[in-house]
């Protein structure tokens, strides 16, 4: 058996007195996609961020691939962006440059790859999500959809080894949210490994290995989405996965 | 609790340390050896403010001004016994005492009247001319007060600190007296009637009487104890042998009567002077301002711009002692005036090491504006969406790159118009530096004013310049404004 790629351990996050996770374990294994799922506030997010330490967990360990990233300094954390890539419920493209230029910062910056290659390592994911007439156009020029997919290619530029989706369809008008799912559906029938925080019940159905249910803090089930969706255990899945269902 | 101590306790050391600075600036050493210091130089270097002709004032020839009056013919013939050079240094009335006092200068003439007051911050050779007080009166009122008597109980105008405005406050029964900075301003209060008489010394009144038809000079019958009835030169205190060497080139004056003589040749620049007052033959004077208050406003707003970017950056620091010193300044420049900075600067800085006033001015001003760019700058940056520091980071950015990629354009681009403003209140707002002499606007101002006996048309002329500067520098900010936003 091999060692999962990230493995989470009695993981706890506290804001001021709120106590927002409280003891999460979990492992993720490479090529792996989990969904995360649960009712808005029960912490889904906040343990995306406590995983890429977006946020400092105030407890517990995030072993991945062998390092406890909750003890990095803030200047080791730096190379955390080739190993996990962030895509974010409202973009955040930089607007102050093209969308060329978006992806290539962090590759000429971080790896310190030349113009050259990091335009070429651009383009060829700003073609995988079919963006490449956008080159040169800058963010607030785009579509909302366009918008999410730039941030996937400018995510997958630094070829991380894992990408996270923190509720990416959440900002979009309705007839914007396919074109993001079909470009992450497609990443997930690839190799790629992936942690999905959505609301997309039937996205999450169609593309996970594996679904968290959380609430409160806790992931109160994991489960194949088969077996989640049809045969809940926990009295509070049973609860969300009836209401979701009866939309 | 916790944070309203942190306050006190920061307010405590910031207070402490501006104290301790300031006593040590103050403590400049006197010991006896300035006469010997001048003659080892070769050099005795003297303030003056020259609006107040005819003891001094600057006269305009092809082009280049320079400083004439009794008090420089004086100074002449004081460096001239001296056996060394002269260099005058021009500087508004307020500041030449300060001057003396910080060493900048090894004395000041400028009609300084030596008060008690004054006595007590700066040493006084004797008396140099005994000419009498007078009353400047309008040729309207003259058949009205024709002594000193009929002016009891009306309002008299007297330059502020001067020996005229003690006098006139305590031997004209029953008079008010209005206190004003300059004597231009005295005289246009007079025309209008605001006030029924100026006091002057009385050489500054016959001359004003020649110049200005409309006025009329009556003299004066206070009664003046000795020693105090005239202007005398002002050193910096314990310095006997320097004041005793000037005291005796004054004897040497006073023996041959040469002050008469100074007179008349004041008299005849000062004619030289009125023969054509048109603004237009001044315009050496407006073009120098504003050459010197553009150059002062583009130096400070751009040093100000990479001083703010750095304290902004200081001060939004997680390590206190980054963020504290930044807090401290940004606190103490924004909480006192800049006219008290621009004197800290030239006389306290100056006492340590020498520099020119346009240079102190500048540092001056830059400092000041670079509190006020820090705060634009943190509000700009602190605006921007916390995500786009977070993307930044997700991709493994550190954070000099972040701030130089993503934060700071961004950030520049919303802050454009508010550093706008700031620019067009640095133009405005620098005319302060004239208190130590550096050339702006505001300076050359009243000079003209002083050389052409005219109280108004300098000043419109003046608005008119500083208008134009502001207004075209606000349209060309915001065409700029409007490109950037096309991006």
């Amino acid at each position: 058996m091999t060692n999962p790629l990230i493995a989470v351990k009695h993981l706890k996050k506290t804001f001021e007195k709120n106590e927002v996770l409280k003891d999460i374990n979990g492992e993720i294994n490479a090529g792996q996609v989990v969904c995360i799922i649960g009712p808005s506030g029960s912490g889904k997010s906040t343990l995306l961020r406590c995983i890429n330490q977006l946020e400092r967990p105030t407890s517990g360990i995030v072993d991945f691939d062998g390092t406890d990233l909750v003890q990095e300094s803030d200047q080791d954390l730096a190379k955390l962006g080739e190993k996990i890539g962030m895509v974010f419920q409202n973009f955040n493209l930089f607007p102050n440059m093209s969308v060329i230029s978006n992806l290539k910062l962090a590759p000429m910056r971080v790896k310190g790859l030349s113009d050259e290659e990091a335009t070429k390592i651009g383009m060829k994911y700003l073609t995988s999500v079919g963006l490449a007439d956008k080159a040169e156009a800058y963010p607030n020029s785009l579509s909302g959809g366009q918008k999410q997919r730039v941030a996937i290619a400018r995510a997958l530029a630094m070829e991380p080894q894992v990408l996270f989706f923190d509720e990416p369809t959440s900002a979009l008008d309705p007839e914007n949210v396919g074109e993001v799912l079909k470009v992450m559906k497609t990443l997930a029938d690839g190799t790629m490994t992936m942690v999905v925080v959505t609301h997309e019940m039937n996205f999450a159905k169609q593309v996970s290995d594996e679904i968290w249910f959380m609430a409160d803090g806790v992931i109160q089930e994991k489960n194949t989405p088969a077996e989640l969706f049809t045969n809940p255990q926990n009295p509070k899945t049973q609860d969300f996965i009836g209401k979701v269902l009866a939309d | 609790m916790q944070k309203v101590k942190k306050w006190w306790w920061q307010l405590f050391v910031t207070m402490s340390v501006i104290l301790v600075a300031g006593l040590g600036m103050g403590q400049v050493a006197h010991a006896d050896t300035s006469l010997q210091k001048i003659k080892d130089k070769g050099v005795l270097t003297v303030a003056t403010a020259p609006d107040y002709p005819p003891f001094e004032s600057q006269v305009n020839k092809n082009g280049v001004s320079t400083d004439v009056g009794i008090d420089i013919d004086i100074s002449k013939q004081i460096a001239k016994d001296l056996g060394v050079k002269l260099v005058i240094k021009n500087m508004d009335f307020d500041s030449i005492l300060v001057a003396v006092q910080t060493g900048k200068v090894d004395m000041a003439i400028g009609c300084i009247n030596p008060t008690d007051e004054r006595k007590q911050s700066v040493d006084f050779s004797n008396v140099y001319y005994h000419g009498g007080q007078s009353f400047l009166v309008t040729k309207s009122n003259a058949k009205k007060y024709q002594s000193a008597s009929d002016l009891e109980g009306q309002k008299i105008g007297a330059q502020t600190g001067t020996l005229q405005y003690s006098l006139a406050q305590q031997q004209m029964m029953g008079s008010k007296v209005v206190g004003m900075g300059k004597t231009p301003d005295l005289i246009f209060a007079l025309k209008t009637n605001k006030i029924a008489a100026v006091g002057l010394e009385e050489p500054v009144a016959k001359a004003y009487a020649q110049n200005d038809h409309d006025l009329a000079v009556v003299k004066a019958n206070y009664k003046t104890a000795e020693g105090e009835s005239g202007p005398a030169i002002a050193f910096a205190k314990g310095n006997p042998e320097l004041v005793a060497a000037v005291n005796k080139s004054l004897d040497k004056i006073a023996k041959h009567h040469w002050v008469n003589g100074y007179l008349k040749s004041a008299g005849k620049y000062m004619q030289e002077n009125t023969v054509d007052t048109s603004m237009l033959r001044y315009w050496h004077y407006f073009y120098n301002g504003f050459l010197n208050t553009t150059l002062i406003a583009f130096v400070s707003v751009f040093l100000g711009i990479i001083l703010g970017v750095i304290l902004a950056l200081m001060k939004m620091s997680k390590f206190k002692i980054l963020s504290w010193p930044a807090i401290s300044y940004i606190e103490i420049v924004r909480g006192t005036p800049m006219m008290v900075q621009v004197l800290l600067v030239y006389f306290g800085l100056g006492a340590v090491i020498n520099i020119p006033a346009l240079t102190a001015g500048i540092i001056a001003v830059s400092l000041n504006s670079g509190a006020y760019v820090a705060e634009i700058i943190r509000g700009g940056i602190n605006s921007l969406d916390k995500g786009q520091t977070e993307a930044a980071k997700s991709l493994g950015l550190n954070h000099k790159d972040t701030m130089r990629f993503v934060i700071l354009p961004q950030a520049f681009k919303n802050i454009w118009p508010a550093l706008g403003n700031e620019f067009i209140s640095v133009i405005k707002e620098s005319s302060i530096v004239s208190i130590i002499g550096v050339g702006d606007l505001i300076y050359e101002l009243n000079i003209v004013r002083a050389d052409t006996y005219r109280g108004i048309a300098p000043i419109v002329v003046v608005m008119v310049i500083y208008f134009l500067m502001t207004f075209i520098l606000t349209r060309g900010l915001n065409y700029l404004e409007g490109k950037m936003n096309h991006d």
